[in-house]
């Protein structure tokens, strides 16, 4: 079985699924046999999730509008 | 009107012009589409190609199809467009009125009767369509050319159905009197409850007609798709008889598809993979379960959308997309301004929605012209696996074939908003006012992520559109202008990072702290972490974990997984490498992990983030 530190190299294209189906494999067989890189995977998942699914930083059309606005008035202006 | 607002585009829009040309009207079809005018484009592109001209098959023999079609689905906007464009054309009240009623009726000659009858199965279902139906229309003297065109402008026909159920556009003409509904016309169609005989599905493989090679040195859009996939998917291939529509099918491919100024890639790719689930074709499913590995969703998570996207991962919103997209796709009949409104509820916005119609659509479009032409899958490798399973969907026992096909990365070529930015160029205010709108959002996120505040964000993006308008003259099309204008917020913000005291650089130089970087040991996290929280909570904690974190990771978490840009997409906004991207991103999201711990593994106090 591979080490946790051969894990971990190949963590980041796992999470994003870009990994061959070999070493897939390797990884998920590395996963069912030991806790720490299971706890690292399954959590790492769950951020992933929570964040890509939180509508973080949303600008709100009520405060873009009224930039984009004054920049436009702006540049009305500016050429009249 | 029509169940989405409108905006006002300009008199000489391109796309109108071409339509009112042709036509003598802009159809309200595409007025309706308004609010994301690459989608305007994208469908003038189709319909200039498919249907506003004579080739092996007459204008007003696609017109026919296109009206026969129309009546069959019970569709009253494109019955009433139809009718007014063959009136237009020439075509007698008399024989409209037979057309409405049972196209047998009308007094047409037998390929164009067979034709017709071809059509209508086709649209009705078209997993039931083989090579003997193809054989039966060459026996009635039609050439390759023709049951090409044939096909197309039934999926054109598709295509034209989907958006009117979707979108519900103003008539353009007086409504015509539709036949009584006759039993079985409408649900007669696999995975509307139907109980369509799939055993008679094709023996033979397509594809159905001859594909002459084209060459990618001679044929740009193969150039550029072979430099994006690394080869060219038997999809467009195997329509090479017809350089003219396939160039104008992938301009319009690339228009709704590739831009993510409403719905994100992702979502997208969610809609073609479980609507073309539902559609049972297995061409389309194993493509696009592959493009949505490419983007970074496992194998089996793909399965599971195609199966029952209610037991997949996905947020409840985007289970609520997905249930709208097969709902429009399949049972559009039942579909309603309810359907749109509920849509809205769960947070997504006008284009959002506009936007999920019109990808529905171009799916429909998709799976019956792959249905009707019998592409080959690019690879034969099926897996026992996604065949039980699409059976399962499909509630029947013969076994279809469903091979997986390799694919990583997206198509990218020209630029949708390239008409904008000429105009913008030329010193055309409503055109940058276009531009801007339409990528305010990202602009604002890469503020953020760079500044790591909100209301500097706000004012730095001020300052960061009116450098934009000064120097859009200098642009010259090299990357897209989503991209520019990103570069020209990113320098800004720098800029204004560096008159701070604390200097925190986002330049490729790699200490090699990255790389040796360990994760900390964390307890096990709930099994729904969100539980117990609002959306407003996550959010705010959410908000709060990325500010947190230092500059460098901040910004290539907040395009990936907030923005939800690909990682080459980030690589070229930031101008990283893409194993930088890849490094910084894991880092960062791990440092987002045990800033979240606390507040979601097994053992946490729920205390108030």
């Amino acid at each position: 079985m591979i080490t946790c530190e051969e894990f971990f190299a190949e963590f980041g294209d796992y999470l994003e699924g870009r990994v061959s189906p070999e070493v897939r494999k390797e990884l998920e067989l590395h996963l069912s046999q030991c806790r720490a890189c299971h706890v690292l995977y399954d959590s790492s998942c769950k951020t992933i999730k929570i964040v890509t699914d939180s509508c973080s930083f949303d600008l709100p059309q009520n405060i873009s509008d009224p930039i984009v606005d004054r920049v436009m008035a702006k540049l009305r202006t500016d050429r009249s | 009107m029509s169940f989405l607002p409108e905006t006002r585009l300009e008199k000489d829009f391109e796309p109108f012009a071409v339509l009112r040309e042709a036509l003598g009207f802009v159809p309200n079809i595409l007025r309706a589409q308004s609010l994301l005018p690459r989608l305007v484009e994208a469908e003038a592109m189709l319909e200039k190609a498919v249907r506003l001209c004579d080739g092996s098959l007459s204008r007003v023999r696609k017109e026919r199809t296109l009206l026969t079609i129309a009546a069959d689905r019970r569709d009253i906007y494109c019955v009433a467009m139809h009718s007014r464009v063959l009136s237009s054309l020439g075509v007698g009240e008399d024989q409209i009125n037979q057309l409405l009623e049972d196209y047998r009726q009308a007094d047409l000659p037998g390929p164009d009767l067979a034709c017709l009858q071809f059509c209508l199965k086709l649209s009705r279902n078209a997993p039931a369509v083989g090579s003997e139906d193809i054989e039966a229309l060459r026996s009635y003297g039609l050439t390759d050319e023709a049951i090409f065109e044939t096909v197309i402008v039934t999926a054109l026909a598709i295509y034209l159905c989907t958006l009117s159920a979707g979108l519900r556009p103003d008539l353009d003409s007086e409504a015509r009197k539709l036949p009584p509904l006759r039993s079985g016309a409408l649900d007669d169609r696999p995975g509307a409850g139907s109980s369509v005989d799939h055993h008679s599905a094709p023996g033979r493989k397509g594809p159905y007609v001859p594909a002459p090679y084209l060459s990618a040195d001679t044929f740009a859009p193969f150039a550029i798709l072979q430099g994006t996939h690394g080869f060219t998917p038997n999809f467009f291939r195997s329509q090479t008889l017809r350089p003219d529509l396939l160039k104008a099918e992938l301009e319009a491919v690339n228009s709704i598809l590739l831009p993510e100024d409403a719905l994100s890639r992702l979502q997208k790719e969610c809609i073609l993979l479980a609507v073309s689930a539902a559609n049972l074709n297995s061409y389309c499913v194993a493509i696009h379960s592959n493009l949505l590995r490419g983007l970074g969703v496992s194998a089996e998570e793909g399965d599971q959308i195609a199966v029952d996207h209610h037991e997949s991962a996905l947020s409840n919103p985007d289970k609520a997309l997905l249930d709208f997209a097969v709902k429009l796709g399949t049972h559009f009949s039942d579909f309603s301004e309810e359907d749109i409104t509920g849509l809205g509820a769960m947070g997504f916005t006008e284009e959002q929605i506009l936007e999920s119609v019109v990808v529905t659509a171009l799916n429909n479009f998709a799976n019956v012209l792959q249905m009707g032409l019998g592409f080959e899958p690019d690879f034969e490798s099926p897996t026992a696996f996604e065949q039980n399973k699409v059976n399962l969907l499909a509630g029947i026992d013969s076994p279809m074939p469903v091979s997986s096909f390799v694919q990583t990365s997206a198509i990218t070529v020209e630029d949708p908003d390239a008409g904008l930015v000429s105009q913008a160029q030329a010193g055309d205010l409503e055109a940058f006012e276009g531009l801007v709108r339409r990528h305010s959002q990202l602009i604002y996120r890469t503020l953020v992520a760079i500044l790591g505040d909100p209301v500097e964000a706000q004012d730095a993006m001020q300052e960061a559109l009116l450098s934009a308008f000064q120097h859009i003259g200098a642009f010259e099309g090299r990357s897209k202008i989503s991209t520019w204008l990103v570069s020209i917020a990113r320098n800004g913000a720098l800029q204004q990072l560096r008159r701070r005291k604390h200097v925190e650089s986002l330049d490729e130089v790699d200490s090699g702290d990255d790389r040796d970087y360990r994760p900390r040991q964390v307890r096990a996290w709930q099994d729904n972490p969100e539980q117990g929280y609002s959306k407003s909570q996550i959010r705010e904690l959410v908000e709060r974990g990325i500010l947190q974190l230092p500059a460098k990771y901040r910004v290539v978490v907040m395009l990936r997984d907030i923005e939800q840009l690909s990682t080459d997409e980030v690589s070229r906004q930031l101008g990283l490498s893409v194993p930088t991207v890849k490094t910084r991103l894991l880092r960062g999201r791990l440092m987002l992990r045990e800033w979240l711990s606390p507040y979601f593994s097994a053992r946490a106090e729920r205390a108030a983030p």
